[in-house]
């Protein structure tokens, strides 16, 4: 599948956000191509998650501008982002625990549905072409992510490494343009992070996805994307290239200087 | 399959249970199909949407007020005041909810407990419109017309005993459906994770309201069938003691399960008729077995045997 | 303007009240995170205690306040045994769920013990009238104001001053770490229920001359004292100080100059607004999530 490369989909534009006196993201501006992997990266507390969050709008910039597929999107709340065709996975795994791993697929798929009490009650819809149509898809997602067999057990009966397939299915199901990714590959072991770093880039090549991905684990962002950003102290030091980015003098002196610091402090 | 059978067993055992039995156990039944389609009510909002709510008793007054004032008024009769007291007890359902969108946890359980208060307080003292504490009492239900024409007469505790039947079982159904529906489904993904239901695109302020509103509805019918049998109703119907039954009905019997309610309901109406002399304690032991119930099996009975069966 | 102090001063004496029970609410929950709804209860049974020790036991006014301080103690010890301590390690609504359960256990024994009639407490001190200026008081009403001044005196001595205090103070900021630092939490715990407890029941032996006493009086006490724990933020005394006056005086206006049938729902009112606009209250700092 070929990519539109150079149409962004997704732009930031001098996004500021603060809690109390800290300035958690300062004026950043990033933009992700149609097709293109985009890596944010930055050491502990650079405002990595609150730009995620920024981004999916679980919070709201108190300065800047949000374009998604051209449209303003900023101040619109999650919801309305998720169904603009935006979908993410989070650092700590999120699903819907008491739910069946089919159900937790349906859900995503729900924006697209109607649902209203009285058709619930009048049991309309369980027939319904469409919810007939979105279990199939949840199963075709399913057996992609080779989690076929898991279909109808509780997704808290997973394994973590599981978990996280069933969130990157999760994200499928409803069929974003732009896949948000924080921090997918924690508490992966090794052999696991190389399965998910194929996964993600068979997203990309298959599907023709753009993926904007938040990572701590180097190898990953080297191995996928194809330009990233790195933040420290809520402010973009650098971007560009993954290679050239890591020789970048700023972005060493952020990592190891606040490892210093740290060291100092601790 | 097993369900559906065990079911429709139940519900014929319920309709003929009047050939079998005197006229204080057919009043007995009746007060646990009101207290079943309560419980029930509650478990959408709270149990599957994860919202709590202790004005389940206030919904209930709403409805039954519609129906006197109504009935009194416009002379409408039992088949009118059902979707009027369901319609009525809903759009307060909906007020209600809207508070609910901002607050969770403890600053809703306050505002629900303010809500049934300020309820409980206009009724109590709206003597004009109300009757006040003294309450309003309603004529027989007596002979059901369209247009001036007598279809039939509900003159018998039995007919109406039916009727209550009747109403519980499609109550009873229609929340069934709900709670397995693309609806249910939200609202347990509501209750799960806010957030995350947000980021799939769920609309969470729709899913809470319409799980309020369902919720309200439900009351509304129960409080309607309740004016009609006692012919009557007073403010003292509808404390937050009724409320407080209500929850323990459904924590005791499982929250979040569908038959947990109905169990619950049954057996703290069943209690107190073989308490004998201790009949009178029975609020005292509801609230005991309520602290006991959440303290030492927080999912209830249903839940227990669920986790005991699914091990 | 004579009858105007008159209404604030009345103000104050109601207000006094929703400061004591609002001010064991807000420990309660700040240090331990427990949302009580038995809070009522502790000044139910305060008023109960109060009218035992006077009529049965036949004590006089300030041996009966220390009575009603220690049985309520007692109550508080009992519903933390029953409220938190099986509780640790669940989420809110377990207690939640729970405390309303024992408010309806406690309203319902209090029944079947007393009976419904309300009864009134009279004390050597009811009939003493005191005048400042132009405000009239019987002596039992000024010392609900006095007493609330005195018990909340001392209550910021001890957060301030003492160990005990400081390890409440720790428990409120974050309860692993003041584990690890060595308080011990339990025994903190029961001191905050014993508190909150005490000065509820004062608030209700002392109120029982003015609203009188009867199983549900709790109700309508509990919902003012959560009214004021939200304006004065989740958890913050002095916030709960302030508006708990506040409260009492803008009620007593309301009955003064709008209507009395008012009075109650004024209360209502301002709290579903303040829950809706400002959930952190009146006087607390807004937390942003991050």
């Amino acid at each position: 599948m070929s990519a539109d490369r150079g149409v962004p989909i997704l732009e930031a534009r001098g996004i500021s956000k603060r809690f109390g006196g800290v300035v958690a993201v300062n004026d950043v501006n990033l933009a992700v191509n149609k097709g293109q992997i985009v890596g944010l990266i930055g050491p502990n507390g650079s405002g990595k998650s609150t730009m995620v969050n920024l981004v999916s709008g679980e919070l709201n910039a108190d300065k800047g501008q949000f374009l998604f597929e051209g449209a303003d999107i900023t101040g619109l709340p999650t919801y309305r982002r998720a169904r603009a065709g935006m979908a993410r996975s989070f650092q700590l795994l999120r699903l819907f625990t008491s739910l069946t791993v089919e159900d937790n697929l349906l859900l995503a798929s729900h924006m697209r549905m109607k649902t209203s009490i009285v058709g619930s009650i009048l049991g309309r819809e369980s027939g319904l072409a469409e919810e007939q149509a979105a279990r199939r898809k949840a199963r075709e997602l399913l057996a992609w992510f080779d989690l076929e067999a898991f279909a109808d057990k509780p997704a808290s009966d997973l394994s973590i490494g599981q978990q996280r397939m069933v969130e990157l299915a999760r994200g499928m199901m409803s069929e974003p343009t732009l896949f948000v990714l924080d921090e997918p590959a924690a508490g992966l072991s090794p052999p696991n992070v190389d399965k998910l770093i194929l996964l993600i880039r068979r997203l990309r090549d298959e599907f023709g996805m753009s993926i904007l991905l938040v990572e701590h684990v180097m190898r990953v962002v080297r191995d996928l994307c194809d330009h990233v950003v790195v933040l420290d102290s809520g402010v973009k030091i650098a971007e560009g290239k993954p290679d050239a980015v890591v020789k970048d003098p700023l972005v060493v002196e952020a990592y190891i200087g606040s490892g210093w610091k740290r060291r100092a402090q601790g | 399959m097993r369900n559906i059978s065990l079911s429709l067993a139940g519900i014929l055992l319920l309709a003929l249970l009047p050939f079998g039995v005197g006229g204080y156990e057919v009043n007995v039944a009746m007060v646990i199909l009101f207290y079943v389609i309560l419980a029930v009510g509650l478990d959408l909002v709270s149990g599957y949407c994860g919202q709590f709510s202790f004005a389940t008793g206030a919904f209930y007054g709403l409805g039954a007020y519609t129906a006197a004032i109504m009935n009194r008024d416009l002379g409408t009769s039992v088949f009118v005041n059902l979707p009027a007291g369901a319609l009525v007890a809903g759009l307060f359902g909906l007020l209600l909810g809207i508070p609910a969108l901002r607050l969770k946890g403890h600053f809703l359980a306050i505002v629900t407990i303010a809500f049934q208060t300020i309820v409980y307080l206009i009724i109590s003292q709206w003597t004009s419109f109300t009757g006040g504490q003294v309450g309003l009492t309603m004529a027989n239900v007596g002979p059901v017309t369209v247009f001036g024409v007598t279809l039939f007469e509900i003159a018998s505790l039995r007919a109406y005993y039916w009727l209550t039947l009747v109403m519980t079982v499609i109550c009873v159904f229609a929340a069934w459906r709900l709670a397995n529906s693309r609806l249910g489904r939200e609202w347990i993904a509501i209750r799960d994770d806010e957030t995350l239901a947000a980021a799939v695109g769920l609309d969470t302020t729709r899913g809470k309201l319409t799980a309020f509103v369902a919720s309200a509805a439900l009351a509304g019918i129960a409080g309607v069938l309740t004016a009609h049998s006692l012919r009557g109703v007073t403010p003292d119907d509808f404390t937050i003691w009724i409320s407080a039954t209500v929850v323990a009905m459904m924590v005791i019997g499982g929250r979040g399960t569908f038959i947990g309610p109905i169990i619950g309901a049954i057996f703290l109406v069943l209690m107190p008729e073989f308490l004998g002399r201790f009949a009178e304690y029975k609020m005292l032991i509801y609230g005991i077995l309520l602290v006991v119930a959440i303290t030492v099996m927080p999912e209830g009975v249903v839940g227990r045997l669920r986790q005991r069966s699914a091990r | 303007m004579d009858l105007f102090l008159q209404y604030i001063a009345n103000g104050v004496v109601i207000g006094s009240t929703y400061v004591l029970v609002a001010v064991g609410l807000t420990l309660i929950f700040g240090i331990l995170g427990v949302v009580n709804f038995a809070h009522g209860e502790f000044y139910m049974l305060g008023g109960y205690a109060g009218i035992m020790a006077v009529t049965v036991l036949g004590l006089p006014v300030l041996p009966a306040i220390g009575f009603v301080l220690a049985t309520s103690a007692i109550v508080g010890v009992a519903a933390e045994a029953i409220l938190h301590k099986p509780m640790k390690n669940r989420d809110a609504t377990s207690s939640i769920i729970s405390s309303f359960g024992l408010a309806v256990a406690l309203q319902n024994a209090a029944l079947i013990a007393f009976g419904p009639q309300p009864q009134r407490l009279q004390t050597s001190f009811s009939t003493i009238p005191v005048e400042i200026g132009p405000i009239f008081l019987p002596l039992q009403r000024l010392m609900i104001p006095i007493m609330m001044v005195v018990l909340i005196s001392v209550l910021y001595v001890v957060l301030r001053y003492t160990w005990t205090g400081r390890s409440l103070r720790a428990m409120a900021q974050h309860q692993t770490v003041a584990r690890l630092c060595g308080v011990q939490v339990e025994r903190v715990a029961v001191v905050t229920f014993m508190v909150g407890a005490a000065l509820a029941g004062v608030a209700g032996m002392l109120m029982s001359s003015v609203f009188l006493v009867y199983p549900i009086v709790g109700n309508m006490i509990a919902l003012k004292a959560f009214t004021v724990v939200i304006l004065g933020g989740m958890g913050n005394v002095a916030g709960a100080a302030v508006a708990g006056l506040v409260l009492g005086i803008v009620e007593s206006l309301t009955s003064a100059y709008i209507s009395n049938s008012m009075r109650d729902v004024v209360g209502f009112i301002v709290v579903i607004l303040v829950l809706l606009f400002r959930p952190q209250g009146l006087f607390g700092k807004a937390v942003d999530r991050s």
